[in-house]
């Protein structure tokens, strides 16, 4: 057996000289380092870290693991599957759905997909095109994959988890095999999570019998070192908005015991809040738990009691048999009613009085929320700069106040300490200096784009830096006004372009502008400009993408299927970059 | 004057025309402002660069610039506005200005707040209703006053026809205001030709002010003004010609004695025929002699105390060829407006409104006052007419509509009140969009009326006429020196009083009290208001009183409006 290995066949698809050399390495090698080079050569996952041997000898199973991921989480567990997976004695491959070619699909014998469900009920901006190939009816029949489905969302979005559930159902129905039952998560999903992969890869893992020699080499030994809660102090806390706006946005500077977060532009921050005081001591007295000072700070410091979500109405149901609430849910009514309305709304629509336990059970984990970072190391140092809006609206005749942006806007000032964790976004990053970049952020969408131009501005990148921005007024909501004329000034920005909504009859917004400058984008983006959009996802990134298509169309008179085609090719590329929320 | 010209000289010469860099200006749309040298060149446009001095101190730490914004001026002469005309500005003020229309002490109307980026479309719905601001501001011929009340109808409407005629007259030709604010690009042709027949390449010294006054009425403050024409009527009321005033101007500044304000002199006598040829030569006299080296010395009334009125007459006739006949007598009664209806000949009536400060918003309920305004041009046919005291009079209304306007009026609280000092009473803009304003005005009119009629009401003066006026500095915009009581801001809630001015506007007032604060003021003019109450003669006004009863010296003219100041009588 090692001896057909002996010599590289000339049919082998190689130079002449390069069989010479593989012959000179491999023909003397022993059966250990032919087994190790079998293994090495089997491997996909790029080195992040010199290979090293395992003693074992294992069989290498291939696992295909599917990611559709926006804000990372879904990647990271992806990551961690793979590890596992290798150290179970398989093959694994690791494929952003961004990159899924869904004809090879029906080739890979077992699959894991893990997918996050964003906007309403919408897969992540970079799967969606793959997403809509598995969903359309070109799609392969899949009989012969084993799959699994873990899903990632959020219980407070209506459509929960939606994707995870269209994608475990899609397989399903093309004929694949599940072998492993879908896990809905929700945002404190780290636990159940991993318990599923190891359940997950139990199932998928062949059994010990025939094994093959080859050695499993662990191409990433080490996961790349999670990063940690760390604390800030607030050093600057300024509304750059006017006391004339309606708006109150924040511009928080934070220091750092020693150092920042080794933070890239493009990355965010977690941040920790903690709520209301005052929330949650209505919250308390309409429960009937007034005075429970342990409950009080475990729901202030690290519960989400905001959060009513139709899973929480169902227990509410269950936990205090309300005969309304379940009059409600018999008639398929408890969807609708718990839309726009919080846990307190629950509570004091149908009253009953709760045990400590049970409004406990009621709420979950308080997550952080994420803020792009809006300050580049290279200029501002050890801190890191955040860009907040407080989200402030009333619905159902109730005034609602954002839990973590209100906590900074009005709980904390300079001098406070605030808890954060970085966030990193390899997919929101700048290119080589020498590119051009086209930033559209409206609003804090804003944010991202500081900090890459304070870091272009530093390195001294030699590519142009275009910038469209829009918000309500220009007098009172023009964020960083000052720091951008400076900008123009000294060429760290080529070009800004501006869009406020409010300041006459006819709104005017950032794709407006753009439409506008329609030649110039198009020309840009030929001559190989990245094309950024950061900030809201529900309206602005959709118009913003369809007037890129749009503008294609017009510049270069192309049809509107060309032109969405000239659009996707540039998500494909990675020069149509998105973070949006 | 030998002196090098002034930098607002050469701004004008390197302008072509008025055109400076403002276009590419209008394109940077980073920032609210335009360059130090087209701030100058707008005001010929009608515009001033202005930003909310309220919100001055947030702006750095919020790393905003200064809140921009421009006050615009339209060009009204007479002040006369056609219901279109008034929905038209009523809608820019709500689109793009700050809600508000402010009727000025020269009978036209501004708007304020409005950004750079809404100059152009606010420009074109104000020209889409035939109206203009060329001119309104700059060193040019302002908008020409005239004596609004139509009800002694032959007169006025001669009065008015002249109005417009000089105005028209005096307008700057060149073409760069309708390139830049309404087409947008450069008419083909260029430099050559754009001719400015009456004013050249760099136009006035200094701005001047034409107005025309029909006695009995001096509601426009002839006096007041660089040039100013006086109906001469005939026993049936119909206009014999015109007696010629010259030199008159109100700003000064602070702590520089060599300006003063100035009470223009009578010239002459001419006949309508003879009125454009003249106006037009004391503008080019002016154009010729005046100051351009100092612009605190550049308007009219410092050439005719440097030349003399005997040359200055002399040359204009010369170059009007005309001889001026000797004056003609006439007789003012009064500068104020006559409140409530007034008959027409036509039978039609009209209508005089109160409108605090000319300042029209809709400051909540029971004060909508601009949409009251609103509905009533919606449905009146005839005109509304700005006064030079920033009152409003809903002309040529006919017999079947009064009670309705009467009903509007009413509704957005437009009748003047009882009190006689507040139906006199005027305010300038100040704070918080003038650029010079050293104290409040029209912000602090209010409370100081309020204070003063209760000390009034005291002495049982409640309903007599007394003129007060308050500017937030010595510019004089609302022309305090020809006030009972005057008051002048000296520096943040701090004001110099001035009184002994004559009722009817001929006469300048005199210093009091230097850089006093609010009880001050209430404290000085008490025991005044006291003793004009003890010791008036019948028919005496306050500013005849205080004089007479020897509190303040009189002011004679200009030159000795600085000397003998102070309290001469302790009160
Ligand atoms: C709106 C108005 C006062 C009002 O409350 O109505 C006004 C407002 C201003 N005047 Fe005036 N003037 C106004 C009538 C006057 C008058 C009264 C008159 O003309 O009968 C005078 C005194 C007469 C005279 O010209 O001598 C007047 C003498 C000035 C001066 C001093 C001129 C001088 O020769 O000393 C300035 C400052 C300057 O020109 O350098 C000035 C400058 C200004 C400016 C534009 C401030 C500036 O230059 O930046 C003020 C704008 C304030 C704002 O935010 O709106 N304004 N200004 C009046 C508009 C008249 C119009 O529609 O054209
Ligand atoms: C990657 C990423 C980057 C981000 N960067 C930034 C940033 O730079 N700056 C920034 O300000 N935010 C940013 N966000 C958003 C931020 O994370 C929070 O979502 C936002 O601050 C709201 O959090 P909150 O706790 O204040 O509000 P929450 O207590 O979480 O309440 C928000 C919820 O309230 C409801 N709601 C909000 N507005 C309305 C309305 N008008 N009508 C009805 N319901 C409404 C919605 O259900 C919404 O989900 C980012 C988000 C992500 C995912
Ligand atoms: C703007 C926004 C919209 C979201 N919409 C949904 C949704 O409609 N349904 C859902 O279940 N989760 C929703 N989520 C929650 C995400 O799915 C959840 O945060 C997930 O962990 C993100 O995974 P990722 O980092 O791999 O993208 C949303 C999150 C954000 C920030
Ligand atoms: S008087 Fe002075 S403060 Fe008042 S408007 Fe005129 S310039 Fe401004």
């Amino acid at each position: 057996m090692a001896a057909a290995l002996a010599t590289i066949p000339k049919t082998a698809p190689f130079h002449e000289d390069e069989i010479d050399l593989l012959n000179r390495v491999v023909g003397p090698a022993s059966p250990i380092q032919r087994a190790w080079l079998a293994g090495f050569l089997t491997g996909t996952t790029p080195l992040s870290q010199p290979p090293q041997a395992a003693n074992a000898a294992r069989p290498a199973e291939p696992l295909s693991i599917v990611f559709a991921s926006e804000s990372g989480n879904s990647e990271r567990l992806a990551g961690d599957l793979a590890r596992a997976a290798r150290k179970a004695g398989m093959k694994p491959s690791l494929i952003d759905m961004a990159d899924l070619d869904l004809a090879a699909l029906p080739a890979s014998r077992r699959l894991i997909v893990i997918a996050a469900t964003w906007g309403e009920g919408e897969p992540p901006s970079r799967a969606a095109r793959a997403y809509a190939d598995l969903m359309s009816e070109h799609a392969p029949r899949l009989e012969g994959v084993e799959f699994a489905v873990l899903a990632l969302g959020d219980t407070a979005y209506a459509e929960f988890c939606a994707v995870g559930k269209a994608i475990d159902a899609r397989l399903a129905a093309l004929g694949g095999k599940r072998v492993r039952d879908r896990l809905d998560c929700d945002l404190d999903f780290a636990k159940p999570a991993a318990l599923w992969i190891d359940q997950a890869l139990e199932t998928l893992a062949p059994p010990q019998a025939d094994r093959g020699r080859v050695i499993e080499v662990d191409f990433a030994a080490k996961p790349a070192p999670a990063p940690e809660i760390v604390e800030a102090e607030i050093i600057e806390h300024i509304d750059l908005n006017s006391t004339r706006s309606e708006k109150e946005t924040i511009h928080l500077a934070l220091a750092f015991d020693g150092a920042a977060p080794a933070y890239q532009p493009g990355d965010s921050l977690d941040l920790y809040p903690e709520n209301d005081p005052a929330d949650v001591d209505e919250l308390l007295a309409a429960a009937g738990l007034a005075g429970d000072d342990a409950l009080r700070a475990e729901l202030i410091n690290s519960r989400d009691m905001t959060t009513l979500s139709s899973k929480t109405f169902d227990s509410y149901a269950a936990a205090t048999g309300h005969k309304d609430v379940e009059a409600l849910i018999a008639g398929g009514e408890g969807r609708a009613w718990v839309a726009g309305r919080q846990l307190i709304d629950l509570i004091r629509a149908f009253p009953t009085a709760l045990s400590a336990e049970q409004l406990r059970a009621l709420t979950r984990p308080l997550a952080p929320r994420a803020y792009s970072i809006a300050s580049s190391r290279r200029e501002v140092g050890e801190e890191a700069h955040l860009l907040i809006s407080a989200v402030r609206y009333a619905s159902h005749g109730r005034a609602r106040k954002g839990v973590a942006s209100n906590f900074v806007a009005e709980r904390r000032k300079r001098g406070d300490r605030v808890r954060v964790k970085l966030r990193p976004n390899r997919h929101f990053a700048l290119p080589a200096p020498d590119r051009d970049i086209i930033m559209v952020g409206p609003g804090t969408g804003v944010a991202p784009f500081r900090a890459f131009v304070q870091e272009r501005r530093a390195i001294g990148a030699g590519g142009r830096s275009w910038l469209f921005f829009g918000d309500r007024q220009f007098t009172h909501d023009f964020l960083y006004q000052l720091e951008w004329q400076e900008a123009l000034q000294d060429g760290a920005l080529a070009r800004m372009d501006v869009a406020f909504s409010r300041d006459r009859p006819e709104k005017i917004y950032v794709q407006h502008r753009m439409w506008d400058a329609r030649r110039d984008l198009v020309d840009w983006i030929e001559n190989g400009a990245y094309f950024y959009v950061c900030g809201d996802a529900k309206t602005m990134a959709k118009d913003v993408r369809a007037t890129l298509v749009r503008a294609f169309a017009d510049v270069k008179t192309l049809s509107a299927a060309e032109a969405e085609g000239a659009v996707s090719a540039l998500e494909r590329e990675r020069r149509y970059l998105q973070d949006t929320y | 004057m030998g002196q090098e010209l002034s930098r607002n000289e050469r701004i004008k010469e390197a302008s072509d025309y008025l055109r400076g860099t403002l276009a590419d200006g209008l394109r940077q749309e980073i920032t609210g402002a335009i360059s130090e040298d087209d701030a100058q060149l707008v005001k010929f446009h009608g515009m001033y660069l202005q930003d909310d001095r309220d919100l001055r101190p947030e702006r750095t730490r919020k790393k905003m610039e200064k809140a921009f914004a421009f006050m615009i001026r339209v060009r009204v002469p007479g002040g006369v506005l056609t219901g279109a005309q008034w929905l038209a500005l009523d809608r820019v003020a709500r689109d793009y200005g700050n809600g508000t229309l402010r009727l000025t002490t020269r009978q036209s109307v501004q708007l304020h707040g409005v950004i750079k980026s809404n100059l152009q479309p606010t420009l074109r719905a104000i020209d889409a209703v035939l109206l203009d601001t060329i001119a309104a501001c700059g060193d040019v011929n302002r908008n020409v006053m005239c004596n609004p009340n139509p009800h002694a109808s032959r007169a006025h409407a001669a009065a008015l026809d002249l109005a417009r005629a000089i105005s028209g007259h005096l307008t700057p030709r060149t073409p760069a205001y309708r390139e830049i604010w309404l087409d947008g690009e450069r008419i083909a042709g260029g430099e050559a030709d754009v001719v400015e027949p009456i004013y050249g390449k760099t136009y006035l010294p200094r701005k001047f002010k034409i107005a025309i006054a029909v006695p009995p009425s001096n509601d426009v403050d002839v006096f007041a003004h660089d040039l100013g024409f006086v109906a001469i009527l005939d026993a049936r009321g119909d206009v014999q010609g015109w007696n010629v005033s010259v030199g008159g101007g109100m700003g000064m500044s602070h702590g520089e004695p060599e300006t003063y304000p100035r009470t223009a002199d009578i010239m002459g006598f001419c006949t309508g025929a003879d009125v454009l040829p003249i106006a037009e030569a004391v503008v080019t006299v002016q154009r010729d002699w005046g100051d351009r080296g100092n612009r605190k010395h550049a308007r009219l009334k410092y050439t005719i105390e440097d030349r003399g009125l005997d040359a200055f007459r002399a040359e204009v006739e010369r170059r009007a060829a005309v001889k001026l006949g000797a004056a003609r007598p006439f007789s003012f009664t009064s500068t104020g407006d006559r409140y409530g209806w007034t008959e027409g000949a036509d039978g039609r009536a009209h209508l005089t409104l109160f409108i605090a400060s000319g300042r029209v918003g809709d400051a909540g309920p029971g004060a909508q006052q601009l949409s009251a305004l609103r509905r009533m041009a919606e449905l009146h046919d005839g005109d509304l007419r700005i006064t030079a005291n920033q009152n409003l009079i809903v002309a040529r209304v006919p017999p079947q509509r009064r009670a309705e306007i009467e009903e509007i009026a009413a509704s957005g609280a437009l009748f003047a009140p009882r009190s006689g000092l507040r139906r006199n009473s005027m305010a300038c803009v100040a704070l918080p969009t003038c650029g010079l304003a050293l104290a409040e005005s029209e912000r602090y009119l209010p409370d100081l009326l309020d204070a003063l009629d209760a000390r009034l009401a005291a002495h049982g003066l409640s309903t007599d006429d007394i003129v007060i006026r308050i500017t937030g500095c010595p510019n004089g915009c609302a022309r305090p020196y020809l006030a009972e009581i005057g008051l002048v801001g000296k520096g943040p809630n701090r004001y110099n009083l001035y009184l002994g001015a004559a009722f009817d506007g001929s006469r300048l007032s005199k210093l009091y009290a230097e850089d006093i604060d609010h009880p001050a003021i209430i404290a000085r003019l008490d025991p005044l208001f006291a003793a004009y109450a003890r010791e008036r003669e019948a028919d005496e006004h306050f500013g005849d009183f205080v004089i007479r009863a020897g509190f303040v010296e009189p002011t004679k003219n200009g030159r000795d409006f600085h000397a003998n100041v102070g309290p001469r009588r302790s009160a």
